[in-house]
């Protein structure tokens, strides 16, 4: 996984900022701090420039950050370096009467050093996100790796290439169908590169998928979709719904002799993609482990996609099993304004 | 036992177990491949464990094609039932994949088909079916690390399914155990030792021959024998007018439960 920028849009990057910022600033005043009233005394002093150079330097970075994102990774942190020392040394110079005391003999001494810290602070933070990325990103590779197994899962593969044997010789149309389903499905699978894919183009492959359960789950197997209110233009993480989709087909519905009802529901609320899908679970199916696997992975890949971002909550009930995903509303390039390019660029 | 003695006998009735239609179909597809090289005759199929109970009790089969993974009742546990019946049918599991159970019938010997079935394996396992020795009981429990969900009770050639939860208790006399439920009493052969084991989750031991469910446990009583004035303690179950006594041996789940 190659080194990129933090994304200083993303909320979770603009709080860990502010907090490591700050608290490294308090450790270092508390350090030297003869008394607990000097340390309050101290950081209030502090602040008065601190707070104004740390907020303006996070605004600079999120207006700028498309164009950083453009460059190569050792320009771009040399880049947020330069600029942040620039803005620290603007703000001190600007309002020097009020930041350097009156009676500092040495103001060279005093307006070089604080620029110095904020570069120094810089350097540090983006070190802590390069490791946090790396730290992160073999749940990425896992999930490519793992989504695929899920997809060829031996129980899903032979029970269908068995349903369809079984069909074959009555309903060779039908046959035909399923075959075709299970080509794009595996051709999907193996061929995935990208980080986010159109949400249509996810559902539909959900949709084959399900399609080739039902296949051996016949009427045992209802679909209730409900996704009226979702823009055609978002995108969304490929192999979300599908690995959920398998795991309520085999620990919901399979284990039921009258099957049931998988529900799904997806929408946009407010700037935020909303899936909410609810399976039935058998009284005595055991608390299984087997899936698990991958519903974990979908957890890890949006958090480290998407951070605080992205929510995924679990409720389980006595007989039903409830996931709820919310993600950020990503639009596609096909409405070509710079706002969406920057918005695919920065999750890429 | 080859081809040509097996086409002198009569005709190997074969009954398949599988909860989805297109498996079933597929396997009726292939023994009517397979009829043009050995005799033999499909009875019938079923969904779940219980149809298949009810109708190989009533017609019974030579062998039987269970799938393992079903919904209620898996195959594993239907081969325990099935193993009952006199004489039990040869059972030949099928799974598309299930690398434990897999494992286990290969160090058991136990005849099983992978999905999708090629009709020449079928075939040889068919012709084998006749011969095969009935898979022993303890090894139907290995293969499984899960309770049966119902205990099976044989009468005038009927099977009747006892649901675990709805038994009372179970009291071993002579060579049976009687399961008592709410409606009635069935009798079954089995060890009760076995039972406990089984079922150590619900059942509490009482007595040397009885487990009763901890669930249904109402309450306890001291009662006083009349002729030797003797007291012993008893346990009354919720909904049976009869007190079982506790053993004195027992007596500590008086005070462990209440």
């Amino acid at each position: 996984m190659p080194d990129v920028l933090p994304n200083f849009r993303s909320l979770g990057v603009i709080l860990r900022i502010m907090l490591l910022v700050n608290g490294m600033v308090m450790l270092a005043i508390f350090a030297r701090a003869a008394s607990w009233q000097e340390g309050v005394q101290q950081i209030v002093i502090v602040s008065a420039l601190l707070q104004p150079v740390l907020l303006s330097n996070l605004l600079l970075l999120f207006i700028l950050h498309p164009l950083l994102a453009k460059l190569r990774y050792p320009q771009s942190i040399a880049l947020v370096i330069v600029l942040v020392s620039m803005v620290t040394f603007t703000i001190q110079n600007w309002g020097s009467l009020l930041y350097i005391p009156q009676n500092m003999v040495n103001e060279n001494y005093y307006m070089w050093r604080n620029v110095l810290s904020a570069g120094a602070i810089t350097a540090l933070l983006l070190m802590y996100f390069k490791l946090r990325t790396q730290a992160l990103s073999p749940a990425l590779h896992q999930a490519r790796l793992q989504a695929l197994q899920a997809r060829i899962r031996p129980h899903f593969l032979f029970n269908t290439i068995n349903a369809v044997l079984g069909i074959v010789r009555a309903d060779p149309k039908k046959a035909e169908a399923a075959l075709e389903d299970m080509a794009d499905l595996f051709r999907t699978a193996m061929s995935h590169a990208s980080d986010l894919l159109p949400v249509q183009q996810e559902i539909l492959l959900a949709k084959q998928y399900l399609a080739l359960e039902k296949l051996r789950l016949g009427e045992r197997l209802q679909v209730n979709w409900r996704c009226e209110n979702l823009p055609d233009d978002a995108l969304i993480p490929p192999f979300i719904l599908q690995p959920l989709l398998e795991n309520a087909v085999y620990h919901g519905i399979e284990p039921l002799a009258q099957g049931g009802v998988i529900d799904i529901k997806f929408y946009k609320k407010d700037d935020a993609l909303h899936l909410e899908m609810t399976n039935p679970r058998a009284l005595r199916e055991p608390s299984h482990s087997g899936n698990k696997m991958a519903l974990v992975n979908i957890r890890e890949r949006l958090a480290l996609q998407f951070d605080i971002e992205a929510s995924y909550t679990v409720e389980s009930g006595a007989d039903f099993y409830r996931v709820q995903i919310v993600l950020p509303y990503l639009k596609s390039k096909s409405t070509t304004n710079q706002e969406s390019t920057a918005d695919q660029a920065k999750y890429s | 036992m080859n081809i040509a003695s097996i086409t002198h006998s009569a005709p190997l009735t074969i009954f398949i177990v599988d909860d989805e239609p297109p498996a079933r179909n597929r396997l009726k597809e292939l023994l009517q491949d397979c009829a043009q090289h050995i005799p033999l005759k499909l009875l019938g199929e079923a969904a779940n464990g219980q149809q298949a109970l009810d109708q190989l009790s009533a017609t019974p089969a030579d062998v039987v094609l269970v799938d393992i993974r079903m919904p209620q009742m898996d195959g594993i546990e239907l081969a325990q039932h099935l193993n009952k019946m006199s004489p039990p049918p040869a059972i030949i599991f099928t799974t598309a994949y299930d690398t434990y159970a897999i494992k286990a019938f290969e160090l058991h010997a136990i005849d099983y088909l992978l999905k999708p079935i090629r009709q020449q394996r079928l075939l040889d396992t068919l012709l084998r079916a006749r011969t095969a020795v009935k898979i022993q009981a303890e090894v139907l429990r290995k293969l499984t690390s899960q309770a049966r969900r119902n205990l099976s009770s044989h009468e005038r050639g009927k099977v009747y399914l006892i649901p675990i939860e709805q038994v009372l208790y179970l009291r071993a006399e002579l060579k049976y155990i009687t399961v008592r439920t709410l409606a009635r009493e069935y009798l079954i052969e089995e060890s009760l030792n076995a039972l406990e084991q089984e079922f150590a989750e619900i059942f509490i031991r009482i007595h040397r021959n009885c487990l009763v469910a901890k669930k249904s446990i109402e309450g306890f009583e001291k009662l006083t024998e009349a002729d030797t004035n003797e007291t012993h303690w008893t346990v009354k179950l919720k909904g049976l007018s009869e007190q079982l006594p506790i053993s004195r041996r027992q007596q500590h789940i008086v005070k462990e439960i209440s």
